[in-house]
């Protein structure tokens, strides 16, 4: 190792962004009570900094740092991805921790390394290098989690996350070292080449990626490994369970896809009918549990469930077309969820108190112009034609069919038909029911409508002219 | 084979007596003045007897962090120390940025008053 | 002559763009309203939805009735990559429903005065509606399609929701719900179609015209399970939104509880959809299995005439009354529809403008009469006759319309209806034409018990007649009654040369199948004795879900998915289906009577004068199997 084979380039974002995070922090005690949100907007800055050096990132494609670092199509998307969640994120939780009095710089710190860990993860082509993103990115969040100090309910979600977090890290420890153990190696690519000849013990290898699997089906919430998801979702400050919802969920995706279709191709027959149960009873028992929630951070949180079913549904197509139907969603899912997610966090109001459906009564007549964009992002959720949702589902679909999935497709769009009833009882409530509050005093700061209309202009650009982003993850997904 | 491991055995004989040595003499020509407070475990400590579900200050969780913290770049020093001459100025380099970031955290720390006791 | 000036030519290539997205950018226009100037938005929205039927004038103007095919077409790619297009276009089968739509919806506009509250939304809604209404059935492209079929859910979800009646969030959620869960069952087979399609003839393409053609000309052929699956999931969306009987349970919710002006859309334009698909889908793509169906669906259409008709007849509730007859109405047209027979599917056709004028007309009416004693009971009336001359007047004429009475407009549809069915079965017809009778028995007895007599309900005394506004809305459906009843080749001239062609389509398929069928079944029966499916069954149902999961591409969907076209091979469980659903439905189908097929209805004197040879060659070839 030498500087010569140092690529400052091919890593540009992420260091970006842990120089960024580490300056918010050291500036946080010195700066005043007063100018504290400057440091959102710092860190704000940073993920758009770390945005522009996708581009210098995107022209070092390649292997770097011992085949460590993998720069690819793949992972300038995802890339693009998280730091549009960071970004997003960190719009959505300024007014929010100004309203909470928590107005601590450390959080946009925590998150700007998370979205680092996140980045790693996209990025690496090792499975040590995998832990040490999901490690950074899971310990970021515990804290972030437990950000409301004072808040049982948050303490609690700190707490279940971090010990079915740690649950989910050991198993994937666990899965590293076993498939060393059976084939000498963690690089992706060589494991792929060990698969390929015959002396290798396959009930090891099976082991191993079963560990590996369920470790990763943990922090993408999906069923039958989904039952932390609700409480630590209700409990977490809502910027957070925004960003929880989608962000690590993202990128357990982007490590299941890379690390299965990559490592583990060759025992396709051995994963293939798991993803398929998974996908098919994670939309069933998401969409199913969700038409029960009245509150609607669990309802969300249900919906992320059943959401992060139909990207399983894409990873059961194990195709090319499926992996682009699944980065399509992603980014999709992660626009319009984090735009309802701000909505929640706005109509909460203080001490994130009003979280029922039905505290949105009326809000239709009341304040117009929420009602609509909430009912945006609700419609694209749900999947109506028109929005980022439906172009989603759509190519999941299409994916799938293609693979001859045909009964996960029927599972696919019937539960989204039941989708519909949850997800439009929220604008029930809103149009359909008399106000019992006027709404007077929710406030809509600058950062706040920015985020907004970021994720509403992406939701709807997304669902009408779907193609340019849509080739942009075809050529992602070409490996 | 077995005797590149004599220096060890060795070792492990000098430590067992040099334990044992002074444990004795002190025994043997040491003033002996017991009384209750002198005669537990940790004579400025907590009490090691009664129920272990006790409340601490949580000062010492922070303490006990920061040791980690501070024990864990020790922990990277040392290797680093050995290959020094192998990985030459780049390793020097690489070596500075760790300690940049620890420092980092120390600052930190330090203004956010974690190494104050009383406050 | 004068060459054409520059934008009449932008306006004739794009006027279907034109005209289905004026509504739309009207739409928009009122978001930036004042919501205080309730008056001129209303003005404004009138006069968009005035536009749009103006500019569909000209749709009508410019049609060349001698060519089935599209016209007025636009294809502008939309997702390149998916062979997705922006494509429309309009035959003779969808010209008119588009023109319906544009006549209809200002009418509703007109009847919406009651409408006090967030009235820019309802507008909004309102324009957006007809934008995908117009958009279903000017879509040539089966995405495009299906985004303006789900699109179009949301404003009528929201008509009834927010301005419905009392239990408008229980029937808003029931119409969304119901109706999506045929059309998600939709999505999936027009994706399967297309690859499919794709797999077959090398081009991925949502284009229907393209996959049209190609199963018309062989180069894509279905094998029986595949179609029959694709079939019942168009089948299904379809049957939902018409509603077909068993499917029609939201229909009596959603029209009691909508507005009137939802009520009017609903009954006069979107249950049409429906039966659009029918026509358009159905029986094109799926000819075989159309055919094959047609005793059941016909059946359960006359099932649906008579419930419906019994139904009406002891609704308490003028406006139930009504829905119910729409169920009972919509049964002819699909009758009309699976009866194969050119008059049958031009009076289909026919018989849902009728609907769409005279239904719309009665929630006009019923609406009038609500608005001013906010109940729609029709023991709360008697007598109205004395009081409001003019209205009952209106009434009657409608409800002579809606009852079929010769000269008036659903005369003609009826009648070519059951011509077309007499021609396939005698007793079907019969029944039918026993649903006309009772439509007689229930709208004149409600007509009787509500304008005739003596005025006794004291709150009735005091009703004002027909107001301008009124009359305005009312004028143009009562001139549109008579113009159809009476001179209705007008209409039906447009239709033929599409009809024919359609119909020429589906009937070469049947007699194909019938062929393709026999070689089927013999080879199934060899494949049964090789390789008994019993015994497939047997060793795998010991992991049943691991069996599924392994031997997807085994079943016979997935198979046949693979294989694109596959003929008649080994058998799956669904190919049984249709094995045994053939030999009941053989048996049923008596053979066609010739001489009912030349005749010449009334209004039909412009159609060539010898039937199409396919017709007549009928030889119930399913049958002598």
């Amino acid at each position: 190792m030498n500087l010569a084979t140092i690529n400052i380039a091919a890593i540009l974002p992420t260091l970006v962004l842990s120089v960024v995070g580490i300056v918010v922090m050291v500036a946080e005690p010195f700066v005043g009570e007063q100018k504290k949100s400057n440091l959102g907007w710092l860190a704000f800055a940073g993920t758009l900094a770390a945005m522009l050096s996708l581009v210098p990132m995107a022209n070092n494609r390649g292997q770097w740092y011992s085949n460590l670092w993998i720069v690819d199509d793949y992972d300038v998307f995802l890339d693009f991805i998280f730091l549009l969640i960071a970004a997003i994120t960190i719009l959505t939780s300024m007014d929010f921790l100004r309203r909470e009095e928590l107005n601590h710089p450390e959080f946009y710190s925590l998150l700007l390394f998370a979205t680092a860990g996140m980045l790693m993860m996209a990025a690496s082509n090792e499975l040590v290098m995998v832990f040490l993103g999901l490690e950074i990115l899971s310990i970021a969040t515990y804290v972030m989690a437990g950000f409301r100090r004072a808040d049982l309910k948050s303490n609690e979600s700190a707490l279940k996350y971090f010990l079915l977090g740690s649950f989910s890290s050991a198993f994937f420890l666990y899965g590293i070292a076993l498939i060393f153990g059976a084939t000498g190696s963690t690089n992706l690519l060589a494991i792929a080449d060990a698969l390929r000849s015959s002396k290798i013990q396959i009930s090891l290898v099976s082991l191993s990626a079963a560990l590996i699997l369920i470790a990763l089906c943990f922090k993408v919430a999906v069923a039958p490994f989904h039952v932390w998801t609700p409480d630590v979702y209700e409990g977490a400050p809502t910027p957070v369970t925004g960003f929880m919802s989608v962000g690590p969920k993202a990128a357990g995706f982007a490590v299941l896809f890379r690390v299965f279709l990559t490592a583990f191709p060759s025992i396709e027959d051995r994963w293939g009918s798991a993803i398929w149960m998974v996908a098919a009873l994670t939309m069933i028992l998401g969409n199913v549990i969700a038409v029960v929630q009245p509150n609607i951070k669990r309802m969300l949180a249900y919906s992320s469930i059943a959401h992060a079913g139909y990207v399983a549904v894409a990873f059961a197509a194990t195709s090319d077309r499926g992996v682009s139907a699944a980065l399509f969603y992603l980014l999709a899912y992660s626009l319009m969820n984090l735009g309802a997610f701000a909505m929640v966090t706005i109509i909460s109001r203080k001490e994130d108190k009003l979280v029922n459906v039905t505290d949105y009564a009326g809000l239709g007549s009341k304040r117009p112009g929420l009602a609509a964009v909430l009912s945006l992002f609700m419609l694209s959720l749900a999947g109506v034609p028109g929005t980022a949702g439906f172009a989603g589902k759509f190519f999941i679909f299409r994916a799938a069919l293609e693979s001859r999935l045909v009964w996960l497709a029927i599972i696919g769009v019937v539960t989204t038909v039941i989708s519909f009833y949850y997800y439009l009882s929220v604008i029930v409530q809103m149009y359909m029911r008399e106000p019992h509050d006027e709404f007077s005093d929710v406030r809509l700061c600058g950062s706040l409508k920015f985020a907004l209309v970021i994720s509403a202009a992406g939701t709807l650009y997304l669902g009408l002219l779907p193609t340019r982003v849509l080739d942009w993850t075809t050529t992602a997904a070409l490996r | 084979m077995l005797e590149t491991w004599v220096p060890v055995l060795i070792f492990f004989i000098l430590v067992a007596g040099f334990g044992t040595v002074s444990l004795v003499l002190s025994y043997a020509f040491g003033p002996k003045k017991p009384d209750a407070r002198k005669l537990s475990p940790y004579e400025c400590g907590m009490r090691p007897i009664g129920s272990a579900r006790e409340r601490f200050s949580v000062k010492f969780y922070l303490v006990a962090m920061l040791f980690l913290l501070f024990d864990i770049e020790a922990v990277f020093l040392f290797p680093w120390a050995v290959v020094y001459r192998d990985l030459k100025l780049f390793g020097f380099f690489e070596m500075l940025l760790f300690i940049v970031v620890i420092l980092a955290g120390y600052i930190y720390a330090w203004k956010k008053g974690a190494l104050e006791w009383e406050r | 002559m004068f060459s054409r000036p520059k934008h009449m030519e932008f306006v004739g290539s794009n006027i279907l763009t034109i005209v289905t997205f004026t509504p739309a950018a009207g739409a928009l226009l009122i978001l930036f309203y004042n919501r205080a100037h309730a008056r001129s938005i209303r003005t404004f929205a009138l006069i968009i939805t005035l536009l749009a039927f103006v500019f569909s004038l000209y749709l009508v103007a410019r049609f060349d009735s001698s060519n089935p095919d599209f016209q007025f077409g636009v294809r502008v790619p939309w997702m390149p990559s998916l062979g997705i297009d922006y494509s429309m276009g309009v035959d003779g089968i969808s010209l008119f429903l588009i023109l319906l739509t544009t006549l209809l919806t200002p009418l509703a506009i007109l009847a919406s005065s009651s409408i006090n509250d967030r009235l820019r939304e309802y507008f909004i809604f309102m324009l957006l509606l007809e934008s995908g209404m117009i958009g279903v059935f000017a879509s040539l492209d089966f995405f495009l399609f299906y985004v303006f079929w789900e699109v179009m859910l949301i404003p009528m979800y929201f008509l009834i929701g927010v301005w419905g009646g009392e239990r408008r969030i229980y029937a808003a959620m029931k119409f969304v719900l119901y109706t999506m869960i045929g059309s998600v069952l939709m999505l999936v087979a027009i994706i399967a179609l297309y690859f499919i399609h794709g797999n077959a003839t090398g081009t991925f393409t949502f284009s229907y015209p393209q996959i049209q053609s190609a199963l018309a000309s062989g180069r894509l052929v279905l094998s029986p399970a595949i179609e029959l699956w694709l079939f019942v999931a168009f089948f299904l969306a379809f049957a939902i939104k018409v509603p077909l009987f068993p499917f029609h349970t939201w229909l009596p919710d959603a029209h009691v509880e909508a507005p009137t002006a939802g009520s009017v859309l609903l009954a006069g334009v979107l249950l049409k959809m429906g039966t659009y698909g029918l026509v358009r889908f159905s029986l094109p793509l799926f000819p075989h299995i159309s055919h094959l169906f047609a005793p059941l669906i016909s059946m359960l259409a006359v099932v649906g005439i008579i419930y419906g008709a019994l139904v009406a007849m002891v609704q308490p509730d003028m406006k139930k009354l009504v829905a119910y007859s729409s169920v009972s109405h919509l049964g002819f047209i699909v009758l009309g529809i699976f009866s194969f027979t050119i008059q049958g599917l031009e009076g289909a056709i026919y018989q849902m403008l009728n609907h769409g004028i005279s239904t719309g007309a009665l929630f006009l009416l019923v609406g009038v009469i609500y608005d001013r004693r906010h109940t729609r009971l029709i023991e709360e009336f008697g007598g109205l006759a004395n009081r409001m001359p003019v209205y009952a007047t209106f009434f009657l004429i409608v409800t002579l319309s809606s009852i079929g009475l010769p000269g008036l407009n659903g005369f003609v549809g009826e009648f070519l209806v059951l011509l077309g069915t007499f021609g396939v079965n005698h007793i079907r017809a019969a029944v039918a034409a026993l649903g006309v009778i009772l439509s007689a028995v229930y709208m004149l007895w409600m007509y009787q018990r509500v304008m005739w007599g003596r005025v006794e309900n004291d709150r009735n005394a005091s009703l004002a007649d027909l107001a301008g506004r009124e009359r305005a809305m009312l004028v143009p459906i009562l001139i549109m009654i008579f113009w159809m009843g009476m001179y209705s080749s007008y209409f039906l001239r447009p239709m033929d040369a599409s009809v024919m062609k359609l119909l020429n389509q589906t009937q070469a398929g049947r007699v194909e199948y019938a062929r393709d069928l026999n070689t089927f079944l013999s080879a199934q029966r060899r494949a049964r004795s090789a390789s008994p499916i019993g015994r497939s069954l047997k060793t795998r149902s010991a992991s049943p879900i691991g069996r599924s999961l392994k031997t997807r591409s085994a079943s016979p969907i997935g198979r046949s998915l693979k294989s694109g076209c596959a003929g008649s091979q080994q058998a799956g469980g669904a190919d049984e289906v249709v094995r045994s659903a053939l030999h009941v439905f053989a048996e049923l189908t008596t053979p066609a009577l010739q001489p009912f097929l030349r005749l010449r209805p009334i209004g039909l004197a412009l159609r060539p004068a010898v039937a199409p040879p396919l017709l007549c060659e009928e030889g119930n070839v399913l049958a002598s199997k």
